[in-house]
């Protein structure tokens, strides 16, 4: 408890620094990640992601010591570089978009652990913190190599703010950006540079195998919650920096412990999160979406049965008959009944029930708009009358007000459906 | 039957069009007279969108030149509107009606700047025009596949351009709207804007089109509608089996080398 407080009361000012670092980088990651994931891109996030490892090792081999200017330049050209091969390969082979992703990935990544094998054997005394490129550390980054971070964090996140609207354009119709005579090929090479960037950024925080969970994750589990891009970056941007800062905390509070894959855990918790509980778009919501439908849909049902009775002359209803007629199903039919009285749809007395005004009014409108679907099924679709029944059955649920004016208007207001069942209305004798 | 103008708004020199080793297009060599409204004609894969597509420099063009206004392309561009095909995009990117219909507006603005409220105030006129101003601020993923397109046109009339190139604006739209966007297009070409749209029904070519091109790989026609719609012309581009042009493209294509290519 004492190091939770210790850690976010910032007492410690190289807490407080790492912090900040960690939220800019995850902010700006999260930011160019959800671009390239709009972009259907995701791959190569992860592609450039392992591809830096090499060229940190050379730096590292270049400098003899962990300079960061020299590790930050070698990952900048060696993802640089694995870009450029991923787009040439794929304008001049005709192998497929992910085969030239896995084959680009697992060569340079396989190349960077020889060279990181080569660098342990050679013994230098500088080489003890090189294995936190793989999984990344947080909290042992120096002050001095968190300006470098930071610094290309506000760059990235400055830079894809100014072009929001040629990224924008490069996302969604570049071709129309280029008939309008953007420099379509420049921008998207700015993005490729930002997008390297950002995975440089991340190698020491979060490390090399992991990084592209930064980039993506944020902005596929923001996805959920929104349409509008503006809300999708901000999103994205919080879901990344929360899961730096706890991902920073448990590297804190237990030595030795890689940042990366708690980084990773939790933004795959807020992914998992939203995919369950997003309103709308979220599993939970689908779901009670349904059950609500399915409930309203039985209500439509027995205000059905109950109005066919009356058609047919029946005076009185008692809840043991409505009971029966959906067998299996006593249950739901009394909580239905219960629901039905409660919105002043029903009325029961000493177990029979009978409608309220509202809700013979109610019942007519299932029972037209049933009637003139079939009806219009009929007329406009020469769908023959013994074949229309269970089209009617699942739209009388959905057709709103406004269908049902124009079905009314469509078919001039008719009095009879294809089974010369009267179509009821309000102001009707029944 | 090739009917060449004077003065044309647009020139297309001999133009050959390859994607990778096969041809696409051979030797197109047209030209188009201002303010009409002209529709490209032919079957699937007659390259008819390439040809577009190659009058805006979208795609590597294997020989030939266009001349737009008597002028390059890139000297002119502010005054050429592209509308690409409604599948080409991803309807499900995060933005509204109006986000889109203002990106009309973007060649005039320039890089850097944002829209504001004058481009804000061009872009509802031109919904208004296509009777979409209820949907401004609709997501474009709720739009169905009519609405996707009247968006698209509405971002074209947002560019306030003197040309108009429309790939397929047509497809998967109703009758009504059809009607709609063929009635804005001829009072558009009767203001003395240029409009060449990509279609593929030749019933409602017939009655809305002044000018049409035939294509099939080739250029089989180009002239005003009495002119150029005979039966031996549509069999031409429509019946004709071109069994000579394919199996030179099958040709081409099994070579290291594209022999088209200078």
């Amino acid at each position: 408890m004492s190091d939770f407080v210790y850690f976010f009361t910032f007492q410690d000012a190289s807490i407080a620094f790492v912090v900040i670092g960690i939220t800019l980088l995850g902010i700006g990651s999260a930011y160019v990640g959800t671009y390239s994931f709009l972009d259907k891109k995701a791959l190569l996030g992860d592609a450039i992601s392992h591809a830096v490892l090499p060229g940190i090792c050379l730096g590292f081999m270049l400098a003899g010591e962990k300079n960061p200017i020299y590790i930050v330049t070698g990952a900048f050209l060696s993802g640089a570089l694995a870009t450029f091969l991923t787009s040439w390969l794929k304008s001049n082979t005709r192998l497929s978009d992910d085969a030239i992703i896995a084959s680009i990935l697992s060569i340079f990544f396989g190349f960077g652990v020889v060279l990181l094998t080569v660098i342990q054997k050679s013994g230098n005394p500088e080489m003890a913190g090189l294995n936190q490129f793989i999984f990344g550390n947080a909290i042992a980054i120096l002050e001095e190599d968190l300006y470098i971070y930071g610094g290309l964090a506000i760059l990235i996140i400055i830079t894809l703010t100014a072009f929001r609207k040629e990224f924008s354009m490069l996302v969604f119709n570049a071709d129309f950006g280029k008939s309008i005579g953007y420099p379509m090929g420049a921008i998207r090479l700015v993005f490729n540079v930002l997008m390297i960037l950002a995975v440089v950024i991340g190698i020491q925080a979060i490390g090399v195998v992991l990084m592209a969970a930064l980039l993506i994750a944020p902005g596929a589990a923001a996805r959920f919650w929104t349409d509008k891009l503006g809300k999708l970056l901000l999103i994205s941007g919080a879901f990344s920096a929360i899961s730096g800062i706890i991902g920073t905390y448990v590297s804190f509070v237990i030595p030795q412990m890689p940042t990366g894959p708690w980084v990773v855990v939790c933004l795959s918790l807020f992914a998992f999160a939203s995919f369950l509980f997003a309103p709308k778009k979220g599993v939970l919501s689908r779901y009670i979406a349904r059950r609500y439908y399915l409930k309203k849909t039985h209500q439509d049902h027995l205000l059905k049965l109950i109005f066919h009775g009356l058609e047919s002359g029946k005076k009185t209803f008692s809840i043991e008959e409505i009971y029966q007629s959906f067998p299996y199903k006593k249950g739901e039919t009394k909580h239905t009944i219960d629901d039905l009285i409660k919105s002043d749809l029903l009325t029961q007395n000493q177990g029979l029930i009978d409608f309220t005004p509202k809700g013979k009014s109610e019942a007519k409108r299932i029972v037209r708009l049933h009637r003139l679907w079939e009806l219009y099924l009929n007329e406009y679709m020469n769908i023959a009358p013994d074949h229309v029944h269970d089209s009617a059955e699942k739209l009388e649920h959905i057709l709103t007000p406004e269908l049902e004016a124009l079905l009314e208007s469509r078919l001039n207001y008719p009095k009879l459906d294809p089974h010369q069942e009267a179509i009821p209305r309000d102001n009707d004798e029944l | 039957m090739i009917i060449n103008v004077d003065s044309p708004v647009l020139e297309i020199h001999d133009l050959t069009v390859s994607y990778d080793q096969s041809p696409v297009l051979w030797n197109v060599d047209l030209s188009l007279p201002p303010g009409k409204l002209i529709g490209i004609l032919g079957p699937n894969g007659a390259g008819k969108s390439t040809l577009i597509k190659a009058i805006m420099s979208l795609v590597p063009v294997t020989g030939g030149y266009v001349k737009i206004f008597d002028r390059e392309l890139n000297d002119v561009r502010s005054r050429i509107s592209y509308v690409p095909q409604r599948e080409s995009v991803d309807w499900n990117f995060p933005a509204s009606v109006l986000d889109v219909v203002m990106m009309g507006t973007y060649g005039k603005i320039g890089l850097f700047r944002r829209p504001g409220k004058k481009e804000k105030k061009i872009a509802m006129d031109c919904l208004e025009k296509v009777g979409m101003q209820s949907f401004v601020d609709r997501q474009i993923s709720e739009l169905s596949g009519g609405q996707q397109q009247r968006v698209f046109i509405a971002r074209a009339l947002a560019q306030e351009a003197d040309l108009y190139l429309m790939d397929e604006p047509f497809a998967g739209v109703d009758m009504a709207t059809e009607t709609a966007i063929f009635q804005l297009l001829q009072e558009m070409t009767a203001a003395g804007k240029t409009v060449i749209v990509v279609h593929h029904d030749i019933h409602s070519a017939m009655n809305y089109f002044d000018w049409i091109i035939m294509l099939n790989l080739h250029l089989v026609a180009s002239g005003p509608k009495s002119e150029v719609v005979t039966e031996e012309l549509l069999r031409k581009t429509y019946g004709g089996k071109l069994n000579l042009l394919t199996k030179v493209t099958d040709i081409i294509r099994q070579k290291d080398f594209n022999p088209l290519k200078n």
